[in-house]
C-alpha cells in the first residue's frame, strides 16, 4: 500500500532531472526544443520526455547487453564448439512483446496529443495570417487590419491561430521555443496551428522546409508581450506611417488612405512606449542578426535627407513592390508602413540600421542570394534604379524613419 | 551433343575475352559486373564523401563563406542523390550479382545480357546527373525534389533537368536488375536449395528486390509527371493551374520509404551471413528473420506520409501513419534481438568484418530509437527538418547501411579476389569510421534540439549552434581518413593480400565451396543441398581453434569451361551499346530538346536491341 502512495514517483524525478538538464541547456541555447513556452509546446515536451526516457531505457539495455555479450563470449583459447542453438520460441515471443507493449506506451498519448493539438483553436483567437513568401514572412491580422513582416507580435495569455499560405513554394513556420512547424504548402490549402504563449520575451523563427536559394535566410522575430503592450502595437501598427512626408504624399494618393495617415502624423510619437515595440537596447544578443556583408557591396556612409528619400520613393521604382499606407500599393515586396519600428531587414538576415539599409537598396541580390528584389543602386548589373549613394543614403533615412 | 562442339574458338579470340579492359566491356559474367557494381559504387562513394566534407567544411564555424548558398544547394542535393542512388543502391547491387548466383547454386542469373544493360546504364545515369557539375548547374531541389519548387517556374534552370533525366535512367537500371534477380532467385535455385534452406543475404535480396519492383515504378511515374512538366509543358505538380501541392511528396515517399528499406535490407543480410560464422553459431531464429524481412518490405509500404506530419493532412492520417510506423519498429527489432541471440554462446571472432557487423548492430540500434521517436507525430513536429532528423537517418544510413556493406566487403573479398584483406588496415578502418560517424553525427540531434534547421547554408554564432557543428565537422574528416585507409587497404589487398583457398572464414553456406575466386562457371557440378548449412556438419563448424584464413589456396588451375563441357554466354558489346544509345537519347532531351538527336538515339537503340534479342546468349552447338 505504501507503494501505492507515491506511484509515480520515479517518473517524476526523471523528469524534474530532464527539465533541469533543459534549463541548464535553455541558457547558451536560444532555439532549443525542449522546454517550450506555449501550452501546445508543453504538450509536445512532456511526449519528448517520454521517448527520450523510454529511448534512454531501450538504449541502455541494447547497447549494455551487446557489450556484455561481445565480453563475456568472446573467443577464448581452448574453446570449444559452441551450443549449436537455432532460436528459442519463448524468448523470440517475448522480444516480439515487450517492443509492442513500449509503443503501446508511445502511441496513446501521440494519438490524443495529435487530437488535442489539432482541434479548432478557441473562438476568441487571436488570428494571423502567415503568407511564405521567397524568403520572407508576411503576417497579417485580419481582426485589426494589420499586415507587417518578418516581425510578429503575440499578447501571452491569449491563443493564437494561424493560418498559413503561401504564393510560390512549400515552406514551413517554426518558432522552436513556442512549438512544432507546420508546412506552408499553398495559398488554396491553407494550414492551421495555434499555441497559446506563456511568457514575455523575444524568439527566433525560422523557415523549415528548403525552399531554394535563400532557405537559410527566411527567418523571423516573435515577440511575446503582455496584452497591454500588444494592444500599444496593434494600434500603431494601424495608424499610417509616422513621417511628415507622409501627409504630403497622401494628397496625391487616395482620400481615405490620406485622412488616415495625417491624423497618424498627429500622433506620431516614435517611442518605444507609444509604438509598443520592443526596446531596441533590451533586445536579447541572439536576436541580432550577425550576417557578414558581402565583401562586394559598399556603399559611401554619407548623410542621408529623409524628406527628398520621400520623394525618391515616391517617383522611383520601390512604389511598384512595396506598399507605404497612403504612399504606395506594391504587394510584391514586405509592407514598409512601419519598417522603421522592426529590428531586422531582409528575412531577418541583417540588423535593420541605416547602414544595411543603404546596402540593402543598392543591391539586395548580392546581399540575400536570389532575393528577388533587384539592384537599384546605379550602374551595378541587372538592375532597376539608377540611384546614386546619396540617393540611397536619402532613401535609407526615409524609411529607417517609418517607425 | 554438347561434346561435339562446331569450332572451337581460337585461343587468341578466347584471350582478348578474358583478359584486359576488353574483357569488363563485354562481360556477361555476374561476377564481373558485380566488381564492376563495386568499384564503380565506391568511386561515387568517395565523391559523395568528398561533397559532404565540403559542406561540413561549409558549416564548421558560424557564416561559414567556403562556398556559395547555390554552390551549397547544389552539394547537398548531389550529396543524398548520390549517396542513395550511385554508392549505397549500387554497392548491394555489387552484392546481388556477385551473391545471388553463387549462393544459390547457379552459374549465372537469368538474364546475363541484360545484367550488363543494369550496369551499363547505371554507370551511364550517374556519369550524366553528375556532368551536371562541369557546367555548374548540378540538380538543386534537395534529394527528394519536392514540387512545386522543382518545376520549371520556380527552378527554370539545367539543374533540375539532369536531376530528373538522371534519375529516370538510373531507374531503368534498377528495375531491370529486380526482374534479374526475382527471376533467377525463383527458378535457379540448385537442387535441394528450399526456400527455407536460402543464405539470409539471398532472402533479404529476394525482398528487397519486390520492394525495387514495386516501388521504383511509382518514382518513375513521379518523375515521369515532372519530366513532362519541365519539357512539354504539362502541369501535374503546377498548383496555378489547380494541381494539388502535395501530389509529388505522396508519390515520392510511397517510393522513398520502401526505398529506406531497399538500402537497409540488403545490409542486414549480409550482417546475418557475418555474425554466425563469427560466432561459431548458426543464426539464431532464421524463420523468425526471413519474416520480419518480409513483415518490413510489407509494412514499408504503409508508412510514407510519416515523411509529411507537418504538411497537414489532419489527425487521422497522422494518427494512423503514426501507428503503422510503430508497428514496423517491431520486426526490427526482433532483427536486433535475433543477431544478439546468434552472439550469444558463440564463441566471437573480432575480424573487420564481424567489428562491422556488430558496428551496425550497435548503431543502427540508435537510429531505429530516433526513429521511434519521429513515429509520434507531435514530437516529430519539432525534430523534422530539423538537424535531428540528419542525425536519424545518417545513423540509419551509415550506422546500418554502409557498416553492413563494409562487412560484406571484407567477409567476400577473398571469394571475389581470391586474397584476404589486411585485417591491421581493416581495423584502423573501422575505428576510425565508428569513432568518426559518432562524432559526425552524434552531434546532430543535439543541434537539432537545439533548433537547427536542415539545409541551411550557414548560421549565426549567437545561435549556440557552434560546437556542435565544430565536432561533425572533426568527426566527418576523421571518417574520410578511415575511408581513405580502406581505400589503400583494398588496392593493396587485391595485389598482394594473402592468397585463400576455398573457404577462409571456416564459413556456412555453399557459396564457401567453390574456389576463390570462382572460375567463370562457378561451380563444376551443380552442388546438391541438403541443409542451411552446407559447410558445416551437425555438431557446427569444422575448425574451432584453426586461424584465419583457414585452407590453402589450390594449386592446380581450375579447369576452363570448355574443358568442362559447360555452355557460357557469349561475350558481347551490346549492353553497352544499348546503353550509350539510350542515355544519347536522354542527352538529346537536355540539350535543348534537340529533337535529331533524341530520335537517332531511339533509333541506335531499336537496332542494338534487335541484334541483342536476335542473338543467341550461349554460342550455336
Amino acid at each position: 500500500m505504501t507503494v501505492s502512495h507515491h506511484p509515480r514517483r520515479p517518473l517524476r524525478i526523471a523528469v524534474t532531472l530532464v527539465l533541469a538538464l533543459a534549463l541548464v541547456a535553455c541558457s547558451g541555447y536560444p532555439n532549443t526544443t525542449i522546454g517550450a513556452h506555449s501550452d501546445v509546446g508543453r504538450e509536445i515536451d512532456s511526449l519528448t520526455y517520454l521517448l527520450l526516457i523510454l529511448g534512454g531505457i531501450v538504449f541502455v539495455f541494447v547497447e549494455g547487453l551487446l557489450v556484455y555479450i561481445l565480453i563475456k563470449f568472446r573467443e577464448r583459447p581452448g574453446d570449444t564448439t559452441p551450443a549449436q542453438t537455432h532460436g528459442n520460441t519463448t524468448l523470440e515471443v517475448t522480444w516480439t512483446m515487450l517492443p509492442a507493449v513500449i509503443l503501446a506506451i508511445i502511441a496513446v498519448p501521440s494519438v490524443r496529443t495529435i487530437f488535442r493539438t489539432q482541434a479548432k483553436a478557441v473562438p476568441n483567437a487571436l488570428q494571423v495570417d502567415v503568407v511564405g513568401h521567397q524568403w520572407w514572412w508576411e503576417f497579417r491580422y485580419p481582426q485589426y487590419k494589420v499586415i507587417t513582416a518578418n516581425e510578429l507580435y503575440l499578447p501571452v495569455g491569449r491563443t493564437v491561430n494561424f493560418s498559413l499560405r503561401t504564393d510560390d513554394v512549400i515552406h514551413s513556420f517554426w518558432i522552436p521555443q513556442m512549438s512544432g512547424k507546420r508546412d506552408v504548402v499553398h495559398k488554396d490549402r491553407p494550414n492551421y496551428m495555434w499555441f497559446t504563449p506563456e511568457s514575455s520575451f523575444v524568439w527566433n523563427g525560422a523557415c523549415a522546409e528548403y525552399c531554394g536559394a535563400s532557405h537559410s535566410n527566411m527567418r523571423f522575430k516573435v515577440f511575446t508581450v503582455p496584452p497591454a503592450q500588444f494592444a500599444t502595437w496593434i494600434k500603431h501598427q494601424q495608424q499610417g506611417p509616422v513621417f511628415p512626408a507622409a501627409a504630403a504624399a497622401a494628397t496625391a494618393a487616395d482620400t481615405s488612405k490620406g485622412a488616415a495617415a495625417t491624423a497618424a502624423v498627429a500622433a506620431a510619437a516614435p517611442a518605444d512606449t507609444a509604438t509598443g515595440t520592443w526596446p531596441r537596447d533590451k533586445l536579447p544578443s541572439w536576436t541580432i542578426p550577425e550576417t557578414p556583408v558581402p565583401a562586394n557591396v559598399t556603399v559611401a556612409a554619407t548623410s542621408g535627407d529623409a524628406t527628398r528619400g520621400a520623394q525618391l520613393f515616391k517617383t522611383g521604382a520601390c512604389i511598384g513592390c512595396h506598399t507605404i499606407q497612403g504612399v504606395s500599393p506594391g504587394i510584391i515586396g514586405p509592407n514598409l508602413t512601419h519598417v522603421g519600428s522592426r529590428t531586422t531587414i531582409a528575412g531577418a538576415l541583417y540588423p535593420n540600421d541605416i547602414e544595411h539599409l543603404r546596402l540593402w537598396i543598392k543591391d539586395a541580390r548580392a546581399m540575400k542570394p536570389g532575393s528577388i528584389m533587384p539592384p537599384m543602386g546605379k550602374g551595378l548589373p541587372e538592375t532597376m534604379g539608377t540611384f546614386t549613394d546619396q540617393q540611397i543614403a536619402d532613401l535609407a533615412a526615409y524609411i529607417s524613419s517609418l517607425k | 551433343m554438347a561434346t561435339t562442339v562446331a569450332a572451337p574458338p581460337s585461343r587468341a579470340a578466347t584471350l582478348k575475352y578474358e583478359k584486359g579492359i576488353w574483357s569488363w566491356l563485354t562481360t556477361t559474367d555476374h561476377k564481373k559486373i558485380g566488381q564492376l557494381y563495386l568499384y564503380t559504387a565506391l568511386a561515387w562513394f568517395l565523391v559523395g564523401g568528398i561533397e559532404a566534407l565540403i559542406i561540413r567544411t561549409q558549416l564548421y564555424g558560424p557564416n561559414g563563406r567556403l562556398v556559395s548558398a547555390d554552390t551549397y544547394n547544389q552539394l547537398f542535393t548531389m550529396h543524398g542523390t548520390t549517396m542513395i542512388f550511385m554508392a549505397i543502391m549500387p554497392l548491394s547491387a555489387a552484392f546481388f550479382n556477385f551473391l545471388i548466383p553463387l549462393q544459390i547454386g547457379a552459374r549465372d542469373v537469368a538474364f546475363p545480357r541484360l545484367n550488363a544493360f543494369s550496369y551499363w546504364i547505371f554507370l551511364c545515369g550517374s556519369l550524366f546527373i553528375n556532368a551536371s557539375w562541369l557546367i555548374h548547374k548540378a540538380p538543386d531541389g534537395g534529394w527528394f525534389s519536392y514540387a512545386p519548387l522543382s518545376t520549371r517556374t520556380f527552378n527554370p534552370g539545367l539543374n533540375m533537368d539532369f536531376w530528373v533525366i538522371g534519375i529516370q535512367i538510373l531507374g531503368v537500371s534498377t528495375l531491370a536488375a529486380g526482374f534479374n534477380f526475382i527471376t533467377t532467385i525463383i527458378n535457379m535455385r540448385a537442387p535441394g536449395m528450399h526456400f527455407m534452406r536460402m543464405p539470409v543475404f539471398t532472402w533479404a535480396a529476394f525482398v528487397t528486390q519486390f520492394q525495387i519492383i514495386l516501388a521504383f515504378p511509382i518514382l518513375t511515374v513521379a518523375v515521369v509527371f515532372l519530366l513532362f512538366d519541365r519539357f512539354f509543358g504539362t502541369q501535374f505538380y503546377e498548383p496555378a493551374a489547380g494541381a494539388d501541392p502535395l501530389l509529388w511528396q505522396h508519390l515520392f515517399w510511397l517510393f522513398g520509404h520502401p526505398e529506406v528499406y531497399i538500402l537497409i535490407l540488403p545490409a542486414f543480410g549480409l550482417v546475418s551471413e557475418v555474425l554466425p560464422t563469427f560466432s561459431r553459431k548458426p543464426l539464431f531464429g532464421y524463420p523468425v528473420m526471413v519474416y520480419s524481412l518480409i513483415l518490413i518490405a510489407f509494412l514499408g509500404f504503409g508508412v510514407w506520409a510519416h515523411h509529411m506530419f507537418a504538411v497537414g493532412m489532419g489527425p487521422i492520417a497522422d494518427s494512423v501513419f503514426s501507428v503503422t510506423t510503430m508497428l514496423i519498429a517491431i520486426p526490427t527489432g526482433v532483427k536486433i534481438f535475433n543477431w544478439l541471440g546468434t552472439m550469444w554462446g558463440g564463441s566471437l571472432r573480432f575480424t573487420t568484418a564481424m567489428l562491422f557487423a556488430i558496428g551496425l548492430v550497435c548503431l543502427f540500434t540508435i537510429g531505429g530509437i530516433s526513429g521511434v521517436m519521429h513515429a509520434s507525430p507531435p514530437a516529430d513536429l519539432q525534430q523534422t527538418d530539423s538537424y535531428f532528423v540528419v542525425a536519424h537517418f545518417h545513423y540509419v544510413l551509415f550506422g546500418g547501411s554502409m557498416m553492413g556493406l563494409f562487412a560484406g566487403v571484407y567477409y567476400y573479398f577473398p571469394k571475389v579476389t581470391g586474397r584476404i584483406m589486411n585485417e591491421t588496415l581493416g581495423k584502423w578502418h573501422f575505428w576510425l569510421m565508428f569513432i568518426g560517424m559518432n562524432l559526425t553525427f552524434f552531434p546532430m540531434h543535439f543541434a537539432g534540439l537545439d533548433g537547427m534547421p536542415r539545409r541551411i547554408w550557414s548560421y549565426d554564432a549567437n545561435q549556440g549552434w557552434t560546437n556542435d557543428n565544430h565536432v561533425s565537422t572533426i568527426g566527418a574528416y576523421i571518417l574520410f581518413v578511415g575511408m581513405l585507409i580502406f581505400v589503400y587497404n583494398m588496392w593493396r589487398s587485391r595485389r598482394s593480400g594473402t592468397r585463400v583457398g576455398n573457404n577462409p572464414w571456416d564459413a556456412p553456406t555453399v557459396e564457401w565451396s567453390t574456389p576463390s575466386p570462382p572460375p567463370p562457371y562457378n561451380y563444376a557440378k551443380i552442388p546438391q543441398i541438403t541443409s542451411r548449412y552446407p559447410m558445416w556438419t551437425r555438431e557446427g563448424p569444422h575448425s574451432i581453434s584453426a586461424a584465419y584464413p583457414v585452407g590453402a589456396p589450390a594449386e592446380a588451375p581450375e579447369p576452363t569451361a570448355e574443358e568442362l563441357h559447360i555452355p557460357m554466354p557469349t561475350p558481347t558489346l551490346k549492353p553497352l551499346l544499348a546503353s550509350l544509345a539510350l542515355t544519347l537519347a536522354f542527352i538529346g532531351l537536355i540539350w535543348h530538346k534537340q529533337v535529331p538527336i533524341i530520335i537517332l538515339g531511339l533509333a541506335l537503340f531499336a537496332v542494338v536491341l534487335l541484334s541483342w534479342v536476335l542473338t543467341p546468349l550461349e554460342p550455336e552447338h
